[in-house]
């Protein structure tokens, strides 16, 4: 295998993205998720058990793409910006709920 | 990651399969003990091994037992008083009651729960646990530890590591590396169907062992991936508790909402209230689900806002003809009178439920409880062939550059496989071996098996510098020959400390002791031709194979 072209800190680094990266962007699909199903007018526990379903097979691609994503980068531009930005979303989504 | 997207899932299979297989190897090993659960506790409390009984009287047994259980567990209350604004009160109070039992359960789990009051965290709840005999309510021995449903089953989702879940999120990140090992598996092996027909046992072990890696990951596939989704399901609301943490308005709405439609009110009244006879309820569910053309038995019975004028009895039917948890049905604590009914669950729900009610299997199906027993254990063997392979594949160059990582990787492997089998029939030895008198006596089980596991870990590490000339480590067959030991021992001592011989208990059609004496003697068995042929080829293996197929 090809990972003597790869530094320690690159492959470091793709592994803390695989783990916390896809944590952050999972919390943020369930948040969205939550609150975009909940304001569709599902039932609470069928939106949210839906959220979370989801959200592990959500967390299951998301660590697969962080190995696959083809620059370091852009992964976790598009794991931590992307959970950051649906977590701000589906929070803001959730005030206009109660 | 690296030059094709084949290649970086291979990365991610090897070496999060290697780092996280060692917590895989843990909870599929106890998960599969974990099947067989309730039949270990008959087998490590000999004074349990009655029939099943159903949930017993409330007025009669239960109430009574309820009012003596005043103080929650000491170490729950230690860590809420962490998390309070103000000092706890030296007197809690109980806020519900419950009482829960499967069809093949002799014993009855009991457990009140106090609600913490000025906590930081909602709904905030510490609870005693009792273990009673449901024919007279005796609570059972505190000192005595049910192996299977009270260390097996914990140890399978929780590694018993208790500080801040971390056993949990361990457990969690496994289950996620399992799927991705599932997936990654699948895309590095384009001849999926081909190797399903494989096995090749008379060539090299190199190919051998990955023959058998692909086999038992091919042929149980669904279950792998199904067991290990499911069992992170289970406990999502830990690992995500998004909605809880971020929308609790939300949360409380719905909760208000709830509340007025079905009549249970959230919050207790805080007005003194009396409680009508549970028994009775408890005859209305029964007639209810007849009539519904579904009779059963209670299967989980609570008491909610103990003592206040709106408390409500819910009570639910057991789970033996069917996968998902029934709907409750709940009572006014104070008249008898039927509240609410749970409505049937949503689509979402109901799919939830199967998924949760599968991985828990309380229902009565033995055919499927043994496939799902043979189901975890196929999962062991491709997790431990996994390793076997890595180090298989690396030795000979490890030795020839002095690296040590194939030494480190064995050593594990020995401590998660064999290791990890003989610290367990050692627990059950110790549970047969120390005397019933003994002061802390499940104390003295749990180091039995810490320290057994230790020893076996140490012994795995100095056998394993074999591999610093590409040997093949001789604690493989060592602890092969402690399992065969075991494994004997454990049924004898049964027979010897109890009388429950095999004659007795087969005769006698006592299943859950006999089944679990057998077990043991089949393992015996296995160990004892396993641990000859490994030392038959651990003394002419000399010669590590050099030719390595494509795979890392």
């Amino acid at each position: 295998m090809r990972t003597a072209t790869l530094s320690g800190w690159h492959i470091a680094s793709r592994v803390v993205a695989g783990v916390v990266g896809s944590y952050v962007f999972t919390w943020g699909f369930v948040a969205l998720a939550s609150a975009g199903l909940l304001t569709a007018g599902l039932e609470f526990h069928e939106g949210t058990n839906l959220a979370s379903m989801l959200g592990l097979l959500v967390y299951l691609s998301a660590l697969c793409f962080a190995f696959i994503a083809a620059s370091l980068a852009r992964g976790w531009l598009v794991l931590a910006g992307g959970g950051a930005l649906m977590t701000l979303a589906g929070w803001w989504l959730s005030r206009s709920l109660a | 990651m690296f030059a094709n997207f084949r290649l970086s899932l291979t990365w991610l299979h090897t070496w999060f399969g290697l780092v996280l297989g060692f917590v895989l190897m843990v909870a599929f090993f106890f998960g599969s003990m974990s099947v067989f659960d309730r039949e270990i506790d008959r087998w490590s409390l000999p004074e349990t091994r009655i029939a099943a009984q159903p949930m017993p009287s409330f007025d009669h047994i239960l109430a009574q037992r309820f009012a003596q259980m005043t103080e929650p567990e000491a170490e729950q209350r230690a860590a809420a008083e962490k998390r309070v604004t103000q000092p706890l009160p030296a007197q809690l109070t109980a806020s519900n009651w419950n009482a829960y039992t499967t069809h093949r359960d002799p014993v009855l789990l009991t457990y009140v729960g106090f609600a913490v009051p000025h906590s930081t965290l909602p709904d905030d709840t510490i609870y005693a646990e009792q273990t009673i005999d449901p024919r007279d309510g005796h609570a059972l021995h505190r000192d005595q530890l049910a192996l299977g449903s009270g260390f097996f089953y914990p140890m399978h989702f929780s590694l018993h590591l208790e500080w801040h879940d971390i056993g949990y999120w361990i457990v969690g990140l496994s289950a996620m590396a399992m799927l991705a090992a599932l997936v990654s598996g699948v895309v590095m092996h384009r001849k999926i169907f081909r190797e399903f027909f494989t096995f090749r046992p008379e060539r090299n072990p190199l190919r051998s062992t990955l023959d058998l890696h692909n086999l038992t990951g091919v042929v149980a596939l669904p279950f792998h991936f199904l067991w290990a989704l499911s069992g992170a399901l289970i406990f999502v609301g830990i690992y995500f508790p998004v909605v809880g943490a971020m929308m609790q308005p939300v949360v409380e709405a719905h909760e208000h909402e709830e509340a007025l439609h079905s009549g249970l009110d959230h919050d207790p009244s805080g007005k003194p209230g009396t409680l009508a006879s549970v028994d009775a309820m408890v005859a209305v569910a029964k007639a209810h689900w007849a009539g519904k053309g579904m009779p059963g038995e209670v299967g989980f019975l609570s008491v909610n806002h103990v003592g206040n004028s709106n408390a409500y009895v819910s009570i639910y039917r057991d789970s033996t003809d069917r996968v998902a948890s029934a709907e409750g049905l709940h009572f006014a604590g104070a008249t008898g009178k039927v509240l609410f009914e749970d409505p049937p669950d949503g689509p979402v729900t109901t799919v939830n439920a199967f998924l949760v009610g599968m991985h828990l299997q309380q229902f009565r199906h033995w055919t499927l409880r043994w496939l799902i027993f043979i189901g975890g254990i196929v999962s062991c063997i491709c997790i431990a062939t996994g390793f076997i392979f890595f180090v298989e594949k690396r030795k000979t160059v490890h030795a020839r550059q002095g690296r040590a990582g194939s030494r480190w990787v064995d050593a594990l492997a020995v401590t998660t496989v064999t290791g990890m089998i003989a610290a367990t029939l050692f627990v059950l030895v110790a549970n047969r071996v120390l005397p019933e008198s003994l002061a802390d006596r499940d104390l003295w089980q749990k180091s039995a098996f810490w320290g057994a596991w230790l020893v076996l870990l140490l012994h795995a590490m100095w056998r394993s510098s074999a591999l610093r000339e590409a040997r093949r480590s001789k604690a493989w067959a060592e602890q092969t020959w402690i399992i065969a030991a075991l494994a004997l021992a454990a049924p004898l001592l049964n027979a010897l400390t109890t009388g429950d011989h095999l004659g007795k208990t087969l005769s006698a059609g006592y299943w859950p002791v006999a089944g679990v004496d057998l077990m043991l003697l089949l393992t015996a068995g296995i160990a004892f031709v396993t641990a000859r042929r490994l030392q038959r080829s651990t003394t002419t293996d000399d010669l590590p194979v050099a030719q390595e197929p494509e795979h890392a």
